[in-house]
Parts: structure tokens; C-alpha cells; sequence
């Protein structure tokens, strides 16, 4: 059964220009895309800034109210029975915003506890059993402004599970965390999956969504350019390898030659501070390597590598190389 | 029938908790920087401020027969502080936040959610102008020997609701303009001159007069110097229902500007840059 039914979904954005001569802007940010997630799946969406990932969550969340399509929750529209929607659904969007830092974590649950009409009985057992699950535990009574962003973004796990919802949309949750809190957060997260709740998360991170999701959806200017198993995914990429190689100061016009290579099916540059590490599409595996160091001719090169493909490259390829 | 009655006794207890939630941690929110004794000291030195500086300016300039007028006016018009500051302030606090998409998000009543905001402004508002007139009684000697205490009571209560109701339209407005202090306290201060705090009504044009008449505070201001100077409840009942009456409407047209922001923030997708 299917918990979540988009069908044709489209959201446009209107922007106003100008003080004077006013011209309005439009923008698509999803177009016209579909997709369904089954009772109990942890469902990825993928994409660079500005795919539409997080139109698509608000409209799910009933926040934002669609241009054209159908969207229901358990067999609700999100439009015509909002309300109703919004008992069975709880949403985090990513950032340490969207709580009340002068308010203690326990207040700030109190309150929301309330708003969404949990038992008072109810919630004064729910609230140290959250705390406790999120790993704030002893933490509750202090105020939110003195909480770490990886407390926060806890609390706000916690805020959402108050009424114990079916479905949970997560917005890039991880997004801004330690690296300590955002696995203890994906251990959260593989709880509530072990719960079987219908989780819909929307990451950057290839290998989150590669070690959480049951399937994802690539969405690329507003538009689902794949969606399957990761591992399906993957495959997309078997024909290819990955050329990997660590520079120091690289110019994005080196980086265009590289990807005007005839062989070169893909490429995209990390920043890891002083270094940026080139990642190379490739068909060819090691013999591209002369080719890609002859292209970065003069400049000083650190490790080179030459590996198997993740679902980052599939990533990569299907959104064109851009990120 | 009696499912139906439990079913609504719920709903009703559910709604009444989240007034009641909203009213008490949206206020602690508002002032939990404050200290106990900081928060004490404001609630005492701003009425005796503004009590001080417009008595003695306005019986400088009008003579020492009408140094009750100035403290009566200005102790209830202290009303203001709470009633347009203080609501505004928890109403924006929503929008600094970056509460609202999660409060748009509950089923929660919009209602309750929202004149939740104004309740404990209406008791701290009442309270500072309890501590304005003991400030006109000990300081410039205003006689309370022929009021009617529990009607100057209902006075002060109305008169308060009366002006959250405009601070309540006036938090809706921050939602939707960034400049809402430059709004409020233009209000404020228009508020000293056309509710008859300081200026008195008979002496201003009529076009001004017939403004202070659709402002909260303007009857409630009158309505407490009659019944200092020995009036009736009779005297001032159709002031204080007017004054009610004009509170309510600003708070249900805040109300309605609540609703209409929701569903226009839903539709521009303007939630988060409001």
C-alpha cells in the first residue's frame, strides 16, 4: 500500500523585480514530476540546491499549496483535507531554526505536544521516552540556546515524533552537523525505519542516502531524472570508472578542458580546504590517467586513484557533472 | 449522543490547553532573558518614567488643577506597553524564530494558537497600570477615597483587552512587514496624544476627534477619571462596551489577517521570507 501518491505534480514560483517598472519572474521549481512511496520505505530525494526537493517536501507537509497535480498522504490530499493530513505526518527542515531557544527542550515539546492535541497523560510519558531516544537525556530542562546544533536538530526529531506520526518528511537533517552527529542522527533515523515508519529524506550526502534509503529519486530542475534502488542506481555506472586526483589550487578552466576530453563522461571538483580533489568519469579506468595529467600539465598533483563507482557518480552523471 | 458530547468535551479541553500552553510560553519566551528582578524593575520604573515626565510637563504647562488628568491618563495608557509591545513581540517571535512553517504544520487550532498570544499581556498590562496609579497615588497624591474599586477594576481589565486587540492586529502586520517597530511605535505614541492621555479630547479638531473614537484606550481613559473623581458604574457601562467592543474588532481583524497571511504564505510559497 502506498502512503505517499504524487501524481503530475508542478510549483511555480512568482518573484517581483523592480521598484518602479515591476516585472514579474517565474520560476519552475518542480515540473510536472511523480512518484509514490510504499508504507514503511525510506525514500531518498536527491538533487543539487534548487532541484526542488524542498518545494516538493512543503507541499507534502501542506505547507505550500501545489500549481497543478495531485498529491496524497494515506489516501488524503494535501490541499483539500490539509488538516487532517497533518495529524498523520511530522517534518524537519534542515538548520537550527524552528524552536523556541529562550523555552527548554521540555517547554519547547510541551507546547508542540499541544498543538498537535497529544494527551497530557500522554505526552508527560512520550516526552522523557523522546529525549531519551534522541539522546538529550538529562538535557531537556536547559534552554534550546544553549544547545549544539546537533541538539538541536535532536530536539527537533523529537518535536516531530510527539504524535507519533506514520510518515516523516526530512529536509537535508543532517545538513550542518559534526560528523559524529550526523551519524549518531542517521542511527536515529535507522531506528525510526525499524519502527516502520514511511521516512521521505532529502540529503546532499550520497552515502547517507546510500547507507539509509530502500530506494531514491534523482531530481535535477525540478524534474526526476532517475529514481530506483541504490544499488540499481549504481549500476548506471558499471560501464565506468572513476578517476581520482588530488590537486592544489586547480582552475575551473583546467577543470573544462578535462571534461572536453573525448573519454570523459563525467567530472566534479571537491574543495577539501587547500586541496581539491578531481573526480573523473571514465570509461577507460587507468589508461585515461596520462591523458588527465597531461591536461593538468604544470600543476602540482597529489594522490591518483583509480576506483569503482558509488552512487555519488551515479549522482554526478545523472545530474551532468555540474557539482 | 454521549460519544458526541465526550468527542466535543475533548476537542474544548484540547483547545483550552493550547490557549493556555500558547499563553504562558509564549510570555516566558518573550522574557525568560530577564531576571526576576530586572523584569520587577521595568514593571515599576517605566510607569513611574512616563508618569513623572508627562504630570509634571502637562501641569507645567496647564496648571497644578490638573495633575490628576495626566496620571490617570498616562497610568492606563501604560496599557499600551503590554498591549501593543508585548503582543507584537509574540507574535513576531514567530517569524525570528522560524517557528512558523512547524506552527502552520499542526492541526492545531488557529484560534486558540493566536488570541493565546495576547492573554498574560492582558494580565501584565493591567498589573502596570495597578503600579501606575499606586505610583500617581503616592508620588503627585490621587485620591482613590470616593472610587468605585471593582468598577476602576473592570476598567483597567476592559481597557487592557481592549488594546491587546490592537497589539494583536499590530503582531499580524509583523508577520507581513519587516518594519513593524517604526508602525508600533508610531501607534504608541499616537495613542498618548489621540486617546486623551495627555491632550484633552475637546480641545483637538474634530476630524482628530472622531480618530481617538475608533482607538481602544480613548473610553477606557475616560471612563477611569469618572470613576476616580466619584462616578458611577451606571456612568461609565456604555464606555466600557464600546471600549470592549472596539478591542474585539481589532482582534478579530488581526485574526482574520493571521488566516489570510496563512493562506497567502501557502500560496506564494512566502512562509520563511515573511
Amino acid at each position: 500500500m502506498n502512503s505517499i501518491e504524487v501524481k503530475n505534480l508542478k510549483r511555480i514560483y512568482r518573484a517581483t523585480i523592480g521598484v518602479i517598472r515591476r516585472t514579474v519572474k517565474e520560476v519552475i521549481a518542480v515540473d510536472d514530476i511523480s512518484f509514490e512511496i510504499k508504507e514503511g520505505e525510506l525514500f531518498g530525494l536527491l538533487g543539487p540546491n534548487g532541484a526542488g526537493k524542498t518545494t516538493t517536501v512543503k507541499v507534502l507537509a501542506t505547507l505550500l499549496i501545489p500549481n497543478a497535480g495531485e498529491v496524497k498522504v494515506n489516501g488524503l490530499d494535501v490541499v483539500k483535507d490539509a488538516n487532517e493530513v497533518r495529524k498523520h505526518i511530522g517534518f524537519i527542515f534542515g538548520g537550527e531554526r524552528g524552536l523556541y531557544w529562550r523555552l527548554s527542550g521540555v517547554d519547547n515539546l510541551r507546547y508542540f505536544a499541544s498543538l498537535y492535541h497529544v494527551d497530557p497523560e500522554v505526552s508527560k510519558k512520550r516526552i522523557p521516552y523522546l529525549l531519551e531516544l534522541v539522546g538529550l537525556k538529562g538535557r531537556g530542562n536547559e534552554r534550546v540556546q544553549g544547545y549544539s546544533r546537533g541538539m538541536k536538530q535532536r530536539l527537533h526529531v523529537a518535536r516531530t515524533l510527539l504524535h507519533d506520526p506514520d510518515i516523516l518528511f526530512l529536509d537535508e537533517p543532517t545538513i550542518g552537523l559534526d560528523p559524529v552527529g550526523a551519524r549518531e542522527f542517521r542511527e536515529v533515523i535507522r531506528d525510526l525505519q525499524s519502527e516502520k515508519k514511511t521516512i521521505l529524506l532529502t540529503t546532499h550526502y550520497m552515502f547517507e542516502a546510500d547507507s539509509l534509503c530502500d530506494r531514491v529519486a534523482v531530481i535535477d530542475k525540478g524534474l526526476i531524472v532517475a529514481m530506483d534502488t541504490p544499488s540499481a542506481l549504481k549500476r548506471h555506472v558499471s560501464d565506468l570508472s572513476v578517476v581520482e586526483v588530488e590537486t592544489f589550487g586547480v582552475a575551473p578552466k583546467v577543470v573544462d578542458q578535462i571534461r572536453e576530453l573525448s573519454f570523459v563522461d563525467a567530472v566534479s571538483v571537491r574543495d577539501q580546504g587547500q586541496r581539491q580533489l578531481i573526480l573523473v568519469q571514465t570509461p577507460l579506468g587507468a589508461e585515461a590517467v596520462p591523458a588527465v595529467m597531461s591536461a593538468l600539465n604544470g600543476m602540482r598533483v597529489g594522490r591518483v586513484t583509480v576506483r569503482e563507482p558509488t552512487l555519488e557518480d551515479a549522482y554526478v552523471r545523472l545530474v551532468g557533472g555540474k557539482e | 449522543m454521549q460519544v458526541w458530547k465526550r468527542c466535543e468535551m475533548k476537542i474544548f479541553a484540547n483547545n483550552l490547553r493550547l490557549f493556555w500552553q500558547g499563553t504562558v510560553l509564549s510570555y516566558v519566551a518573550l522574557f525568560a532573558w530577564f531576571r526576576p528582578v530586572t523584569y520587577a524593575a521595568s514593571k515599576v520604573l517605566m510607569p513611574l518614567a512616563q508618569i513623572i515626565f508627562f504630570t509634571y510637563l502637562g501641569s507645567y504647562a496647564t496648571g497644578k488643577d490638573s495633575v490628576d488628568f495626566y496620571v490617570i491618563g498616562n497610568a492606563i495608557q501604560i496599557t499600551a506597553v503590554s498591549g501593543i509591545f508585548g503582543v507584537t513581540f509574540s507574535i513576531s517571535g514567530d517569524r525570528w524564530n522560524g517557528t512558523l512553517p512547524y506552527l502552520f504544520g499542526t492541526p492545531a487550532n488557529r484560534m486558540m494558537m493566536f488570541f493565546g498570544r495576547a492573554f498574560m499581556h492582558i494580565i501584565d498590562g493591567a498589573l502596570g497600570v495597578v503600579i501606575a496609579l499606586t505610583w500617581g497615588a503616592l508620588l503627585f497624591g490621587v485620591d482613590f477615597s470616593q472610587t468605585n474599586l471593582s468598577a476602576l477594576g473592570l476598567t483597567i481589565l476592559v481597557t487592557t483587552i481592549s488594546t491587546c486587540g490592537l497589539g494583536l492586529l499590530m503582531g499580524c502586520l509583523s508577520l507581513i512587514t519587516a518594519n513593524v517597530m517604526f508602525v508600533n511605535n508610531t501607534v504608541y505614541f499616537l495613542l498618548l496624544i489621540f486617546s486623551g492621555a495627555n491632550v484633552a479630547l475637546d480641545t483637538l479638531p474634530p476630524w482628530m476627534q472622531t480618530f481617538s473614537q475608533v482607538l481602544p484606550l480613548t473610553r477606557g481613559i475616560a471612563s477611569a477619571r469618572t470613576l476616580i473623581s466619584g462616578g458611577s458604574f451606571a456612568e461609565v457601562a456604555p464606555l466600557l462596551i464600546s471600549e470592549i467592543g472596539i478591542g474585539l474588532l481589532y482582534g478579530w481583524l488581526g485574526y482574520l489577517l493571521f488566516k489570510w497571511f496563512e493562506i497567502q504564505a501557502k500560496r506564494n510559497g512566502s512562509l520563511e521570507t515573511v
